[in-house]
């Protein structure tokens, strides 16, 4: 284990009426690794722009997917995952043009599907909040 | 599960009015494009949507915004959207959605 990552965790089930659950999580947890409130209403829609799209596209094999916050020395990385594999290409083609730009825009780093169970990480970097 | 989306509506002379109360996210939606896509068809007119009370919205609030600004176009009609918090306002840069609408302080 990496003493230096603080992990939170939280598994949603693909109902959207957990979503909000999913930003005022994500907006304590920001919140608490210090980013100001710009920050934190930047990830909060970012953060709902990957449920949105995961939620929308469901799975057949899995009840719930993983919104993990891992909280570096300097930086903050989201990592949305599922069992079903499926769901890891589910951003491959970039058709929600929307979604994409607003993600893009919002976080410092996004990463689509390339670790283990991955579908996104996206990160903030911290820039001296710590 | 409570709703966390409200309206309140104002039809003016020649425009209608409608406030944004809450939120507006994948599952308030619905809500918020049943409303103001009634209150299109119902009132061919201008059509003011004021969201000093929006407290947040991401890419399926403004999904529907820009369906109800077509069928206002249809009308020859016009949005205004008027009172967005900076960082929502900064979301329409972004997505370039400032162009199509007329955005008011």
């Amino acid at each position: 284990m990496n003493n230096n990552v603080d992990i939170i965790k939280i598994e949603v089930p693909f109902k959207a009426q957990y979503v909000g659950i999913v930003r005022l999580t994500g907006s304590g947890v920001f919140n608490r690794a210090g980013f100001d409130i710009e920050d934190i209403e930047d990830a909060k829609v970012a953060i709902s722009e990957v449920c949105n799209k995961i939620i929308n596209t469901g799975s057949n094999s899995a009840s719930c997917f993983t919104v993990e916050f891992k909280i570096n020395e300097n930086r903050l990385d989201v990592v949305f995952s599922c069992s079903d594999s499926q769901l890891q290409n589910v951003f491959a083609k970039q058709n929600d043009e929307l979604g994409f730009s607003i993600i893009s825009a919002l976080m410092d780093e996004v990463d689509y599907g390339s670790s283990c169970n991955a579908i996104v990480t996206m990160s903030k970097w911290m820039e001296g909040k710590v | 599960m409570s709703a966390e989306i409200y309206f309140k509506e104002e039809k003016m002379d020649h425009s209608y009015k409608i406030h944004i109360i809450g939120e507006v996210d994948i599952y308030t939606s619905n809500q918020l494009k049943e409303k103001l896509y009634s209150i299109v068809e119902q009132n061919q007119c201008d059509l003011n949507i004021d969201c000093k009370e929006l407290r947040y919205i991401d890419s399926t609030g403004l999904g529907i915004f820009v369906g109800a600004l077509k069928k206002v176009k249809e009308n020859g009609k016009e949005i205004k959207i008027s009172n967005l918090k900076e960082n929502i306002r900064r979301l329409f840069q972004i997505t370039g959605l400032e162009k199509l609408f007329t955005i008011e302080e």
